[in-house]
């Protein structure tokens, strides 16, 4: 039982001194007295060793839990992590290209309107009863186009959630870069100074950086599980519940 | 029948962009009174002070969960009745029963159409002027 932390020697020496006065005299009132000091002063030895023992154990298992995790991490979910950033690409890709096609669907149809305003309005010498049948037809389809536009713009706006959708996702995976930065941080002071007791409180600490999960978008390849595919199995699913 | 449409909106999302598509595309079908909020947490007093006809929600919010505050709704005697529009990318079969079970009016998935939010709002609106 000897060792760091231990109490010292010294701690013995007046109940044992105590002890053998008590012996000597014959008094077995202050003997028994002394040999429960000297049993207290025994019994504070033990306990510090326990508690020593205690918190290797718990430091052992912290770091195993820190180990099983950083495995867990590296095999599961940095790839997965990998395959959500690639889907991120893919919505913001899709969304550009989305927007774009939209734009050059509007383009051409503000330039015909923009080419036969200026055609009328280069008609001045064309008497003005000749030229109202153009402007009639002008004015009905430019109606029509402005309308196609109005219609695309709005699609162009309800393009932008992508920004939610993929930030959603890249929210995730800070998360886990963040927990994946807390795990090896442990793993290193661990193996710098295993403070043991210091160790313990930070390990808990690493390993509670996941707890909000995975949530946000359904990401293809690796949210398996029961997700619907579109609004009619939303639909669907309500009405089964009765709504 | 006919949607009322000086309803005022309380659109809930952490996302800027979300919720300015959101209060655009209710502009646009005839909605102007629109309040936002980024999270439950704010909401929820925005809720109980003002004088919201329609509440729409995101689900996956740092702060309070768009869940917590339906729950929260609906145990407050004041707003209990109030409609409650899920506008969330959450897609799994659990949590859209989840959700009906906390009573949700009505829960739209994210990408959505413009198309799609007039038909719930007017669905949940023309039923609630039914039962009323």
């Amino acid at each position: 039982m000897m060792g760091e932390g231990l109490q010292d020697i010294d701690s013995y020496a007046d109940p044992v001194a105590a002890m053998s006065r008590a012996l000597s005299a014959g008094d077995e009132r202050a003997f028994r007295a002394a040999l429960s000091s000297f049993d207290t002063v025994r019994d504070g030895e033990v306990l510090t060793g326990i508690r020593k023992v205690a918190v290797d154990l718990q430091s052992a298992l912290q770091r195993f839990e820190i180990d099983s995790r950083l495995i867990g991490l590296a095999q599961r979910e940095v790839p997965d992590a990998r395959r959500r950033l690639a889907h991120v690409l893919k919505l913001t890709a899709d969304a550009a290209h989305q927007t774009m096609d939209l734009v050059e669907q509007c383009c051409p149809l503000a330039d015909q309107t923009l080419r036969e305003a200026e055609r009328l309005l280069g008609s001045q010498a064309v008497p003005p009863a000749a030229l109202a049948a153009d402007v009639t037809v002008f004015l009905r389809q430019a109606a029509t186009d402005m309308t196609a536009v109005r219609g695309r713009l709005a699609e162009v706006r309800l393009a932008q959630g992508y920004q939610d959708l993929s930030g959603q996702i890249i929210r995730s995976v800070m998360d886990l870069v963040d927990e994946l930065e807390r795990a090896l941080g442990e793993l290193v002071r661990l193996a710098d100074y295993g403070d043991a007791v210091k160790t313990a409180e930070l390990s808990t600490r690493a390993l509670q950086g996941h707890t909000r999960g995975m949530q946000g978008p359904v990401v293809p390849g690796i949210d398996h599980g029961d997700a619907v595919s579109g609004q009619q199995d939303v639909d669907a699913l309500l009405s089964d519940l009765g709504m | 029948m006919e949607a009322q449409r000086d309803m005022s909106f309380l659109v809930v999302d952490d996302f800027s962009t979300m919720r300015r598509i959101v209060k655009n595309v209710l502009h646009e079908i005839g909605y102007a009174n629109v309040t936002e909020a980024d999270d439950g947490t704010t909401a929820l007093p925005l809720l109980r002070e003002g004088n919201f006809d329609f509440l729409i929600t995101d689900w996956n919010m740092p702060g309070m969960p768009g869940l917590e505050l339906l729950k929260q709704v609906r145990a407050d005697a004041r707003l209990a009745k109030l409609p409650v529009l899920m506008l969330t990318a959450e897609a799994k079969r659990e949590q859209i029963v989840e959700a009906a079970q906390a009573g949700v009016s009505g829960y739209v998935i994210k990408p959505f159409t413009a198309a799609t939010l007039k038909e719930k709002i007017d669905k949940i609106v023309s039923a609630q002027a039914a039962a009323a």
